[in-house]
C-alpha cells in the first residue's frame, strides 16, 4: 500500500505438466469450497429458515413470509458478494501485475478514494440519501479519477506504472482530503458516509446489481486478453517489447478492466479493501507468477473469502450482523500472517 | 551542514575544538529566509481571529499591558496555537528527513509497521469507550501505535526479521485495525464518532500551553538528538559500503535513526492527531530549495514549521468554515507532493 | 482563534445514558437582595445550580449564546438566542417556521465552536449541554467569556428544560407548555385506557449511521414519552443493560414481529415513512406481517424529544394515530 517495492523480475519458468495438474486440481477445490460457500449463504441467516423452505423459496416460490427473507435478503447478498468477490479479486491481480508490486491493491490508484468523494459530493451537497443512487456516484467517481491518473501519469513515452501509483497517490490525497472536509463539517454527511465506508453486500437488490454485470463481464474479458501480455511484462518492459507485446494498448487496457472492475465492485458494496490485495497475492504463493493462473484463483478464492465473512458476520453477533467489509481483514488478516510465516523466503 | 564534495559552491567552516561544521551559504541563505517567513505567519496568525482586536491590542496583550479577555484570546487561544503549529510542524519535518534519509526511500513512513493505524484505535478507544481526558488520549494514542509496532515486529518474527516479511504483516495487522477503527466510529454516538474522526484527521484545535509545553519538551530532547545524528545520516546517503567504510556500523546507526523518526512523529501524532504529509513534502522542499543533494535538517524543520502554521491558518481563517488542519495538510501537500515527484519522473523518463 | 469540537444532538446522543439526572435545582439565590439594592435591571444577579456547580448569572439575560443541545429547546420556550452552534438540516426541517427563523437569525457558531466568535458576541449568559469531556476542554475560556451553564448529556429532557427555563428566565412559556403536557397526556390515558392496558406494542426505527438492511427496535427517543407518560406497553431493555435500539437487527429479523398488536414506525408529519426508514416498508416481508396487512402499523412524527414543543406535537401525532387503530377482536 504505502511501500513501492518494486518486484524482481521472475522468470516464469517452463509450465511443467504435473506442475499443471496440481494447479488444475488446486482450482477444482476453489470452485467445491465456493459452491459451498454459495449455498451455505443462502442457507445461514439471523433467523433460522429449513432447508426444505429455502429450496420451496427458490424453485418452487409462494407468498409465504420466510420465503420473502430467502429471495429478497439472503438471495441478492449472496450474488452481491459472488460477483463483488470476483471484481476485487481480478482487480486486485491486474493492478499487481501492472504495477509489478505484490502488495498493490485497487486502492493504490486513489479509484476508491475517488468513489468516496463522489459519494460524500451527493450526500453533502446533493442532498441524496439512498445506497441506490450513491451507486452511480462510486462508479462515476471512479472513472473520472482513473482519467485524472491518466492524464497526470502518462507521458510522451507511455504509462510507466510508478508514475501511475505517484499520480493515484497525489489525486487520492486531494480527493480524501476534501472529501473528509465535506463529512467533517456537514454531521448528516458523516453520519450516512460512516455506514457506506464500512462496506455491505446487504440491501442491493438483484434489479440494482444487474446493471453493472456488463461493466463486469467487460473488465473480466480484458483481464484475460491482458493476461498473456501481463505476464510477459513482469520480466521488464524491454523483454515484453521484444516479444511483441503492446505495452500502451496492454495497460491502457488493463486499466480500463480494473477501473471497470474496482469501480463496478465499490459502487454495489462500497469501499472493501482487503480482499483485493491478499487474494491475488495468495494466489500468486500458490501458482506463482502466471497471470492466468492468478486470474483463475482470484476468480474462485475472492468471492470465497468474502462470503465466508459475509457468513460469519451473520452468526458472530446473532441476531445482530457485522458488515462484511469489517469481517474481511479479521478473516483474511491471520490467514496473510500464518501463511507469511510459513513461507520459508519471499520469493517474490 | 553538508560535507559532501563541493564544486565552487561557497561552504562556510565554523571550527570549534575538534568539530567542524561546513555549512553552505546558500542553506544559511535560505534558513535566515524561514525563519523571517516563520515569524511574519506567526504575527499573521496571532492578530487574525473572529474576535476583532488592532495590532495595538495584540502587542499590548504580549507585553502584559493589558489584561481580561483580550489578553486570553491573545495570549491563552492564539498563541499556544502558533506555539503548537510550530513546534509540531518542525518535529514532522525532521522525522520525515530523518526516515528518508535513513531508507532512501522519498515516499518512506512509519505507517509500513502499523503504527498509524494503532494509534488511531488507540486514540478512538480512548474517545469512543473511556470518554477520557486529553491526557488519557496522549497515553492512548502511544500506547495504541507502540503496541500495533511491536506486534507486527514479532509477528514477523522468525529466526530474524526480514523486510519483506514485516511489510506483509504490517499491512494485515493495519487492515485488521483499519476495519476495528471503522467499527468503533460506525457504532458511536455522531458527536462522539465526529469528535474522534477530527482527531484523526489531525488538529490544533483547543490547544493549551500544558500541551505545547510537554511535547515541545518531548520535541526538544528528540530533534537534539537528530541534530547529534545528522553527520552519521549524512554517511548513510552516501550508501550502505561508503558508511561502512567511514567507521559507521550501518544497521545499528540506522535502527537508532528509525526509532528517532518514529519517536518524533509519534509524539506530535499523540499530541495532536496524525497531520499528514509535512513529514514527506518538508524535506523534499527543503531540498529543493538548498539544492542540496541530500536531505538536510535544519530546512526541513523550518519549512515544516512554517507549513503547518500556515496549514493552519488557512483551515481556520480562509476556509468557509473552521477545519481541523491536517486536512489542509492532505490536500495541498498530498497535491504538492504528487506534482512534484511526476514533473520530477517526468524529467527523468 | 480556538475551535473545539461540538456534539450536536441525535437520537443516540440524547439517549446516551438513560439513567437519572446528575443535578439540576435551579434555585433563585441572590435576586432578591441585589434587585432591591440597586434597582438597576443589568446588574442583578441570581444563582442557579447545574451540572458544573453553582453559577451567578444576570437576573435577565439580554444575549444568551447556545451550545450544543440547548438551543432548540430554549428557542422552543421563546428564547431569542444571539449565537446557536450547528444543527444538521434533517434536524432544522422539522421545526416550525417561527422557530427557524429564530435560528437563522442568531450568529451561527459553526459545528466547531469558534470560542472568538463567541467573545465577540459579548454574550451575558452561555448555555451548554455537550459531553462532559468536550465541556472540560472549553470550560475555561467559556468562563472567561461570560457566566456558564452547563448540563451533562445525561440529563433528562424534563430537567433540561426545567434548568434552561430558570436559567435563560424563559420560565413563564414553559410553565405553559408544561400544564399543555400534562393536560395532554391526562387526556391520552383517559381515551385510551383500554389500549393501554390490553395491546402489546413495538416502536422499530432505524438511524442514518444503521448498517444497510437493519432496522432496530426503538425504546429511546420519542417513544421513551409514549411508553412513560402515557404508559403504553412498549419491550424495554432489562435494567442496566443497553437500550435495545443499540442493538441492529438484519429485516429478516422482521418476520418475527407477528407477536406484537401495534408496530409504530418514524414517520413525517404527513404519516409517510421517514426517508432513513423507507427501506423497511418496502420490504415484502413487512408489507406481508400480518400487523401491517390489518392496519395496525403505525406511523408516528417525531420532532424532537429534548423540549415541551417538540414533545406536545409528538403526542398530537400519537394520538391521532391511535384513533385509527381498528377495534380489537
Amino acid at each position: 500500500m504505502t511501500a513501492l517495492t518494486l518486484r524482481r523480475p521472475v522468470d516464469p519458468g517452463a509450465v511443467t505438466v504435473s506442475g499443471s495438474r496440481r494447479r488444475l486440481i488446486g482450482l477444482l477445490l476453489a470452485l467445491v469450497l465456493l459452491l459451498v460457500l454459495l449455498v451455505a449463504s443462502v442457507l445461514i441467516g439471523s433467523t433460522s429458515i429449513s432447508p426444505a423452505v429455502v429450496w420451496k423459496a427458490l424453485f418452487d416460490p409462494t407468498a409465504d413470509i420466510d420465503q420473502f427473507a430467502i429471495r429478497d435478503f439472503r438471495l441478492p447478498r449472496t450474488v452481491a458478494g459472488l460477483v463483488v468477490g470476483i471484481a476485487l479479486g481480478v482487480a486486485g491481480a491486474l493492478i499487481q501485475a501492472l504495477t509489478r508490486n505484490p502488495l498493490a491493491d485497487p486502492g493504490i490508484l486513489g479509484l476508491n478514494a475517488g468513489a468516496s468523494f463522489a459519494v460524500s459530493v451527493a450526500i453533502a451537497l446533493l442532498g441524496i440519501r439512498d445506497i441506490q443512487s450513491y451507486m452511480w456516484f462510486a462508479f462515476g467517481g471512479t472513472l473520472i479519477v482513473t482519467l485524472m491518473v491518466l492524464a497526470l501519469g502518462s507521458t510522451r513515452r507511455g504509462q510507466s506504472p510508478v508514475m501511475m501509483v505517484l499520480a493515484g497517490l497525489c489525486v487520492g490525497s486531494v480527493l480524501g482530503g476534501a472529501g473528509s472536509a465535506l463529512e467533517l463539517t456537514n454531521p448528516d454527511a458523516f453520519d450516512a458516509m460512516r455506514s457506506w465506508n464500512a462496506g455491505s453486500v446487504v440491501s442491493r437488490p438483484l434489479e440494482l446489481i444487474w446493471p453493472i454485470l456488463p461493466f463486469f463481464a467487460i473488465g473480466l474479458v480484458l483481464a484475460f486478453l491482458v493476461s498473456g501480455p501481463l505476464n510477459a511484462m513482469a520480466l521488464g518492459d524491454e523483454v515484453a517489447a521484444a516479444q511483441g507485446v503492446q505495452l500502451v494498448r496492454t495497460r491502457i487496457l488493463a486499466i480500463i478492466a480494473l477501473t471497470l472492475l474496482s469501480g463496478g465492485a465499490t459502487a454495489i458494496a462500497g469501499p472493501i479493501s482487503f480482499i483485493g490485495l491478499m487474494v491475488p497475492h495468495v494466489a500468486r504463493w500458490i501458482v506463482g507468477p502466471h497471470q492466468r493462473w492468478i486470474f483463475a484463483y482470484s476468480v474462485l478464492l475472492a468471492p470465497s473469502l468474502l462470503l465466508v465473512s459475509d457468513i460469519l458476520g451473520r452468526v458472530v453477533m446473532r441476531p445482530g450482523e457485522l458488515p462484511v467489509g469489517i469481517v474481511t481483514a479479521f478473516v483474511g488478516a491471520p490467514v496473510l500472517i500464518a501463511l507469511v510465516r510459513q513461507k520459508k523466503a519471499s520469493g517474490l | 551542514m553538508s560535507t559532501r564534495v563541493d564544486f565552487g559552491r561557497r561552504v562556510m567552516v565554523l571550527r570549534r575544538r575538534n568539530v567542524a561544521v561546513r555549512v553552505e551559504w546558500r542553506s544559511v541563505v535560505v534558513c535566515a529566509v524561514l525563519v523571517l517567513a516563520i515569524a511574519g505567519t506567526a504575527v499573521l496568525a496571532l492578530m487574525t481571529g473572529s474576535f476583532q482586536l488592532g495590532p495595538g491590542q495584540v502587542i499590548s496583550a504580549l507585553t502584559g499591558e493589558t489584561t481580561g479577555l483580550v489578553r486570553d484570546i491573545v495570549v491563552e487561544w492564539r498563541l499556544p496555537r502558533v506555539a503548537a503549529a510550530l513546534v509540531f510542524g518542525a518535529a514532522l519535518g525532521v522525522s520525515g528527513a530523518v526516515f528518508q534519509s535513513t531508507l532512501r526511500n522519498p515516499l518512506a513512513d512509519p505507517g509500513v509497521i502499523g503504527f498509524s493505524q494503532g494509534s488511531y484505535t488507540g486514540a478512538l478507544i480512548v474517545i469512543l469507550v473511556v470518554n477520557g481526558t486529553y491526557w488519557q488520549l496522549v497515553g492512548g494514542a502511544l500506547i495504541g501505535g507502540v503496541a500495533t509496532a511491536l506486534a507486527v515486529y514479532l509477528l514477523a518474527y522468525r529466526r530474524g526479521v526480514q523486510g519483506f516479511r514485516l511489510i506483509v504483516v504490517g499491512i494485515a495487522i493495519s487492515a485488521m485495525l483499519a476495519s476495528a477503527n471503522t467499527w468503533l466510529i460506525l457504532k458511536a454516538d455522531l458527536d462522539q464518532a465526529m469528535a474522534a474522526a477530527t482527531w484523526g484527521a489531525g488538529s490544533l484545535n483547543g490547544v493549551s500551553w500544558g500541551q505545547v509545553a510537554f511535547g515541545g519538551a518531548c520535541i526538544a530532547v528528540l530533534l537534539l538528538l537528530a541534530a547529534l545524528s545528522s553527520r552519521p545520516m549524512r554517511q548513510l546517503e552516501l550508501g550502505d559500503d561508503a558508511a561502512a567504510a567511514h567507521g559507521i556500523r550501518v544497521s545499528a546507526v540506522r535502527l537508532g535513526l528509525m526509532v528517532l523518526g518514529v519517536a518524533l512523529m509519534a509524539t506530535v501524532t499523540a499530541a495532536s492527531g496524525p497531520i499528514a504529509f509535512i513529514s514527506l513534502v518538508a524535506p523534499q522542499i527543503g531540498r529543493r530549495l538548498t539544492r542540496s543533494a541530500g536531505i538536510t535538517l535544519a530546512p526541513a524543520a523550518l519549512i515544516g514549521a512554517l507549513l503547518c502554521l500556515a496549514a493552519d491558518y488557512l483551515a481556520q481563517h480562509v476556509a468557509p468554515t473552521p477545519l481541523p488542519v491536517g486536512i489542509v495538510t492532505v490536500i495541498l501537500g498530498g497535491g504538492y507532493l504528487g506534482w512534484l515527484l511526476i514533473t520530477e519522473a517526468r524529467r527523468r523518463l | 482563534m480556538t475551535t473545539t469540537p461540538l456534539k450536536r444532538r441525535g437520537a443516540a446522543a440524547a439517549a446516551a445514558v438513560l439513567s437519572l439526572a446528575l443535578v439540576l435545582t435551579a434555585c433563585g439565590g441572590g435576586d432578591d437582595k441585589s434587585g432591591a439594592a440597586t434597582g438597576d435591571k443589568a446588574a442583578e444577579t441570581r444563582t442557579v445550580t447545574a451540572a458544573n456547580g453553582a453559577v451567578t448569572i444576570p437576573a435577565a439575560p439580554q444575549r444568551v449564546v447556545t451550545i450544543g443541545n440547548t438551543d432548540l429547546p430554549f428557542i422552543d420556550m421563546g428564547g431569542k438566542p444571539v449565537g446557536v452552534t450547528g444543527v444538521p438540516d434533517s434536524d432544522l426541517a422539522l421545526l416550525p417556521p417561527e422557530q427557524r427563523a429564530t435560528w437563522e437569525k442568531a450568529e451561527n457558531l459553526g459545528d466547531e465552536v469558534d470560542l472568538e466568535k463567541v467573545a465577540a458576541l459579548k454574550p451575558d449568559l452561555i448555555l451548554v449541554q455537550i459531553p462532559d469531556a468536550e465541556f472540560k476542554k472549553m470550560e475555561k475560556q467559556l468562563t472567561t467569556i461570560a457566566p456558564t451553564v452547563f448540563w451533562g448529556l445525561d440529563t433528562e429532557w424534563k430537567a433540561l428544560a426545567e434548568g434552561l427555563g430558570e436559567a435563560g428566565n424563559v420560565k413563564d412559556a414553559l410553565g405553559k407548555q408544561k400544564a399543555e403536557f400534562e393536560g395532554d397526556v391526562a387526556k391520552m390515558k383517559q381515551t385510551y385506557a383500554d389500549v393501554i392496558k390490553n395491546t402489546k406494542f413495538v416502536n422499530l426505527d432505524r438511524y442514518s449511521n444503521s448498517d444497510p438492511g437493519t432496522y432496530v427496535i426503538g425504546d429511546i427517543g420519542c417513544v421513551e414519552i409514549a411508553q412513560d407518560d402515557v404508559g403504553l406497553n412498549f419491550p424495554k431493555a432489562p435494567a442496566g443493560k443497553d437500550p435495545l435500539a443499540y442493538e441492529s437487527l438484519p429485516f429478516e429479523q422482521l418476520s418475527k414481529l407477528s407477536q406484537y398488536d401495534v408496530i409504530t414506525y418514524p414517520a413525517d408529519d404527513k404519516g409517510q415513512a421517514t426517508q432513513v426508514f423507507a427501506p423497511v416498508v418496502a420490504t415484502n416481508t413487512w408489507k406481508a406481517l400480518p400487523t401491517v396487512t390489518s392496519g395496525r402499523a403505525l406511523g408516528v412524527f417525531c420532532p424532537g424529544n429534548n423540549s415541551y414543543g417538540a414533545v406536545l406535537r409528538y403526542l398530537d401525532s400519537l394520538d391521532k394515530a391511535l384513533a385509527t387503530l381498528p377495534a380489537k377482536k
